[in-house]
């Protein structure tokens, strides 16, 4: 097992932000959904080590991770906040961060370089991160917690804000990392984006684990609900041309610099949308957000 | 006892690494453009007093008749200006951001999931604090020392032991205040709060009065450090000299480096040991 959590609560005062959590996460890729404030950030804080559970007990890669180091040789973590040290360059960055692993400055910039690589990022390797789109943000992220090659990779919301391009090319990166031998365990709020990487699935809701395992179910369920998606792109009236004549998206809406797209079908809607974005034909897309609220309704249904 | 797998993480090379990636941005922060403002008033006072030494001799102050000559003047600007506000209002300002600039802007958790002692974060930019504000600082008390200690013809050369051992109060005092509110920072939520009231109200209230309570703060044993005879013929400092309890310079060495190694003992124990939630 990669991770065990014994009886595990987490309460902040008074608030409860994990409900007495039992579970073990086997080896390979295992999905965490979950809408906002449901606890995932909690457990992903909690699995690595920057909180004490309050009751209970984890261990991962077999060993407790609250003040344990050295278990991070063996982990990265790509956080859910969107902070960096703006002012250096996204080489710089990794490069500086991987040091901390006991690396020496020449070994580091090559490790830096390959991550770069990993999530395609070389061409902006001299950027200042200041200046990258959210969506490169959200790579080179994922380069620091996968520069020194670890064994486990825990991902918080890693495609957040990600455009169809490289939401695509980091799902093919994290299946081939799981692939490769190596564990993942990477959150989210819509199950479509973690279906994609794996069929192993931890539900979360109001600090408990509601289900794992297989969950083709809940797929239907969610299915059953229409899903939201934010798309932020130069030509969005473009874009609604083409995507009204899908059969599966029900409605169109304009915001300011965004269409609002409701899908009955998230597969195929966001299928057709890496389709038009890499086709390049209806100009660039930048950025697609879904809402936690298409989430939210089917776990409303599911605890009633 | 926890057990690992991998190698141990060992707390100074850590440090080390933390003091390279911190030394860096602490230099070209916004508040080392704060830092060299403070640290360029007073050669910018000095040179002012030098010009109008130059121009009219007779404006420098007199007391009792007596002008105030360049070593003097020195050991006042050393006493009133570096140690008594700008080295403690530098050690707050820093000391207490040492980890809070981290947490504030979210960036503590690259840190913290990182194979190095949580305690070398704190320590490793501690280090940093200290290099950086002392690279500002000492320079700055080197030149206004050129500037001021030849007016009313006084020797360079002669005063330089005092200017030496000024170099070595002052990297004292940042030293002892940087620990001091690095622990402060490291422990509560609103530090600075409680740095304003120490340098502000705390430090400069009970070193007035006689009794035990001034030795709990820094300034009276950095007062036992200096080497400057301040004037003491005004009928305020004889009434001074009544409460004056000056502190040995052996005493006053070992008590700085016991509250700078036991403040950053306890820093890094607290950032060891707390829990620091993020707002989302």
């Amino acid at each position: 097992m990669i991770i065990t959590a014994d009886h595990v609560s987490k309460w902040y005062g008074q608030v409860i932000g994990l409900n007495d959590v039992t579970l073990q996460v086997s080896p390979g890729i295992t999905g965490l959904l979950g809408p906002n404030g449901a606890g995932k950030s909690t457990f992903m804080k909690l699995i690595t080590g920057q909180l004490k559970p309050s009751k209970g007990t984890i261990h991962v890669l077999g060993e407790p991770i609250w003040r344990n180091p050295a278990l991070y040789h063996r982990l990265g973590f790509c956080p859910e906040q969107d902070s960096f040290y703006e002012r250096m360059t996204g080489l710089e960055w990794v490069a500086v961060l991987v040091r901390l692993n006991g690396v020496g400055e020449t070994r580091a910039n090559e490790m830096a370089s390959r991550a770069l690589e990993m999530v395609d990022l070389t061409s902006a390797a001299g950027k200042k991160i200041g200046a990258y789109s959210k969506g490169m943000r959200q790579r080179i992220k994922m380069a620091q917690a996968l520069a020194h090659e670890p064994e486990l990779l825990i991902l918080d919301e890693p495609l957040a804000g990600m455009d169809p391009i490289a939401r695509r090319r980091t799902i093919r990166m994290i299946k081939e990392w799981g692939r490769a031998g190596r564990s993942v365990v990477v959150s989210s709020h819509i199950l479509h984006e973690i279906e994609s990487m794996t069929s192993n699935i931890l539900l979360i809701n109001q600090g408990r684990i509601l289900a794992e395992g297989n969950v083709h179910q809940i797929r239907d369920l969610i299915d059953e609900h229409p899903h939201t998606v934010h798309v932020k792109a130069d030509e969005t009236r473009a874009l609604a041309r083409a995507l009204l004549v899908e059969d599966h998206v029900i409605s169109l809406k304009f915001e300011t610099d965004a269409l609002v797209v409701q899908t009955a079908r998230p597969d195929a809607f966001y299928a057709r949308l890496t389709a038009i974005a890499a086709s390049g034909d209806l100009g660039p897309i930048h950025e697609v957000t879904s809402p936690d609220d298409n989430l939210q309704a089917v776990f409303k249904y599911l605890v009633k | 006892m926890v057990t690992t797998t991998a190698a141990r993480t060992a707390f100074f090379p850590s440090a080390l690494r933390i003091f390279d990636l911190s030394l860096g941005q602490m230099l070209w922060s916004r508040r080392s453009i704060f830092l060299a403002l403070v640290a360029g008033a007073p050669v910018l006072l000095a040179g002012v007093i030098r010009f109008a030494d130059v121009v009219e001799p007779a404006a420098l102050p007199e007391i009792n008749g007596a002008r105030l000559g360049g070593p003097a003047l020195f050991g006042l600007m050393i006493w009133g200006l570096y140690i008594r506000f700008i080295v403690p209002v530098l050690g707050m300002f820093y000391g207490t951001s040492l980890i809070a600039d981290e947490v504030d802007d979210k960036t503590i958790t690259y840190l913290f999931v990182r194979p190095i002692p949580r305690g070398s974060v704190i320590f490793g930019k501690y280090l940093a604090y200290v290099v950086c504000t002392a690279l500002l600082i000492l320079p700055s008390v080197v030149v206004v020392y050129f500037l001021v200690v030849p007016i009313g013809g006084g020797s360079v050369g002669a005063e330089f032991p005092a200017l030496a051992a000024d170099l070595a109060l002052l990297a004292l005092g940042i030293a002892a205040y940087g620990a001091l509110f690095g622990w402060v920072g490291a422990r509560v939520k609103r530090p600075l709060v409680i740095g304003l009231v120490f340098v502000f109200g705390w430090e400069p209230g009970v070193l007035l009065f006689p009794g035990y309570l001034k030795r709990a703060t820094v300034a009276y044993y950095l007062q036992g450090l200096v080497p400057h005879a301040m004037p003491d013929d005004s009928a305020v400092s004889m009434l001074m000299q009544v409460f004056q309890e000056i502190p040995t310079a052996t005493l006053s060495v070992g008590a700085l480096a016991a509250i700078t190694l036991g403040a950053i003992w306890l820093a890094a124990r607290a950032v060891e040991q707390r829990e620091y939630v993020l707002e989302q």
